[in-house]
């Protein structure tokens, strides 16, 4: 089975032949100047230069080609880079030939570098075309050792390098193309089959991973259906609790009060789960949320008015600093109240009495940084990687609260990256926490 | 004769309520602790009659422990054990309905929560009636 790049791999190689050419090129004027120097004799220094200008030319002429393609054909880019790259390639195998000749020909042991031309293509192109360039390169260099052999073209030694006249040294220009021509075709050989391993796998690879993310889909519409089977039950017992804790259904009597409120009390817990957990799962199955533009500090307004009676209660200090100007973000204020209450909440929960909870907001040149920093309890060392998991709940935090559902953190993760920002603790335990998130700043146009 | 002691280890404090209301309902004395750390030292004080023990408590497996060490404990080997848990189809174990595989789970009786308030009086009049 033929395997092909894809597109983006493809027009980034593309463009990574540019910029070996580049170099390349200034190589080429590098080296001759230098060997000119040090050899001061080689009438052919002209062309060389001019080759090498002309390569750099040609690769600016490249460059720019590349860049419209990518930038107006879409479907077809594929195609029109692989014949980008086969001309090239091509191209360079000709223009090797041409500096070749003009710095002596079969003693110039630069002709080992049509290997890399090889390489390139067998890396790039198809088997077949692998082999037609490397046909291509042992026909120039033939037909460059033979022209010079039988003298149709005048040989450009490189006087006092070797001896000038080895090209007509038969044996030795016959030795010479057999092992140079053999050493080309195994070189395909050998990459093609090593590159066309690679990208199996690499379709293996992708295979998988569309497997996986169908596999996830099935897992999180199962999620969907049992959560919400389950929660259709907790709510209708709920309902009938309701009647009974509000004496609708006539007097209770103290010991019925207290497991009724008992009972009450586990289903309201048992449904927050289940619609934290319906919430997330839905997140994660469509991925979309809706969006619009809103203001950061109101959002942080109305999670601070949210949760005051809390912090009250175990007389904890809550305070806020905003030190951006413009507050606008693209994305969903509720979710992002939600994510800012919850986080504020967790403060106030593994905080003890008479602590402190502050959030912070910066800014950098493309986020909003948030910041909320406790004195609570901290998260243990080995713990923080796992804190962002959901139903994970650190051994402190049991301790704190029982019955936490182990959700809240890994949706305000999920809130976070949909909005296109990252979210970090660092914690010493014992000492507090800082939770940290990133917001994309909105640029109006 | 003197009320039989029931001593209830479960981090449930709902379950234990609703429990200890059963049991007291119906003459027994009851207590209560959320882990084996306070069952301990709750028996050092009193020795009950009857234990009825959760699984999943400060770590998953407190409750095969705690029965485990009781059934080697000299003093407490005796005392029949009721574990009551939900860990059944959480991790999918095969427990002997009649419970009591002395060598990995020592037993006296086991039962699935939650638990009828019937079928519980019922469990804990047998072991208590066995011992007697």
């Amino acid at each position: 089975m033929e395997t092909v790049l894809d597109n983006e791999q493809f027009v980034k190689r593309a463009f990574w032949l540019v910029k070996l050419r580049w170099i390349t090129a200034c190589l080429l004027i590098g080296i001759t100047y230098v060997i000119t120097q040090y050899f001061n004799s080689t009438p052919q220094e002209i062309p060389l230069y001019v080759i090498g200008v002309l390569l750099l030319l040609y690769n600016s002429l490249l460059y720019l080609a590349l860049r419209h393609l990518v930038r107006f054909h879409d479907r077809t880019l594929n195609r029109a880079i692989n014949r980008i790259v086969i001309l090239q390639i091509t191209t360079d195998l000709l223009i090797l030939t041409v500096v070749i000749y003009y710095s002596g020909g079969v003693e110039n042991p630069f002709f080992f570098y049509y290997i890399f031309h090889v390489i390139i293509s067998s890396m790039l192109l198809s088997r077949l075309m692998s082999y037609l360039q490397a046909t291509l390169a042992v026909f120039l260099f033939g037909l460059l050792l033979t022209l010079e052999h039988f003298e149709i073209i005048s040989h450009r030694p490189i006087v006092g390098f070797l001896d000038i006249n080895l090209f007509q040294n038969t044996y030795y220009v016959l030795g010479m193309f057999i092992v140079f021509s053999t050493t080309l075709y195994l070189v395909v050989y050998i990459t093609t089959s090593i590159v066309f391993q690679l990208r199996k796998q690499q379709i293996g690879y992708k295979l998988l991973n569309l497997e996986l993310s169908k596999k996830d889909r099935i897992k999180n519409e199962y999620l969907l259906t049992v959560s919400h089977d389950i929660k259709s039950h907790m709510a209708a017992i709920k309902s009938c609790l309701d009647i009974l804790s509000t004496h609708m259904a006539g007097p209770l009597n103290k010991k019925q009060s207290e497991l009724v409120e008992r009972a009450d009390h586990r289903a309201f817990k048992s449904i927050a789960f289940l619609s934290t957990l319906l919430k997330l799962t839905q997140m994660r199955l469509t991925g979309k949320i809706e969006k619009e533009c809103f203001s950061l500090k109101q959002c942080i307004y109305n999670a601070f008015s949210a949760v005051e009676q809390k912090a009250e209660c175990k007389a904890i200090s809550v305070s806020y600093e905003i030190y951006v100007k413009k507050d606008t973000v693209f994305g969903s204020p509720l979710l992002i109240e939600e994510t800012l209450r919850n986080l504020l909440l967790n403060a106030i929960k593994y905080t003890p009495e008479n602590g402190t909870a502050s959030l912070s907001v910066t800014e950098d040149n493309t986020f909003f940084i948030i910041q909320i920093t406790d004195t609570g309890i901290g998260i243990p060392d080995d713990e923080k990687d796992n804190i962002f998991d959901e139903f994970y709940r650190a051994r402190n935090a049991r301790k704190v609260e029982k019955d936490g559902t182990g959700l809240g953190l890994s949706i305000s993760k999920e809130v976070v990256q949909r909005h296109g920002g990252t979210i970090w603790v660092s914690s010493h335990e014992g000492a507090g926490s800082t939770f940290s998130f990133t917001l994309p700043k909105y640029k109006d146009a | 004769m003197a009320a039989q002691r029931i001593l209830i280890v479960d981090d449930d404090s709902d379950i234990t309520y609703a429990m200890q209301m059963i049991l007291e309902g119906h003459g027994y004395q009851v207590d209560s602790a959320v882990n084996s750390a306070t069952a301990r030292s709750k028996m050092e004080q009193e020795k009950p009659d009857l234990i009825i023990l959760d699984v999943m408590m400060d770590t998953m497996h407190e409750g095969f422990d705690f029965d485990r060490e009781l059934k080697h404990h000299p003093e407490y080997k005796d005392i029949p054990v009721l574990m009551l848990t939900a860990v059944k189809e959480r991790f999918g174990l095969d427990f002997k309905p009649e419970a009591g595989d002395q060598e990995w789970l020592p037993v006296e009786e086991f039962l699935d929560k939650p638990v009828k308030p019937a079928v519980l009086l019922e469990k804990v009049e047998k072991l208590l009636g066995n011992k007697r």
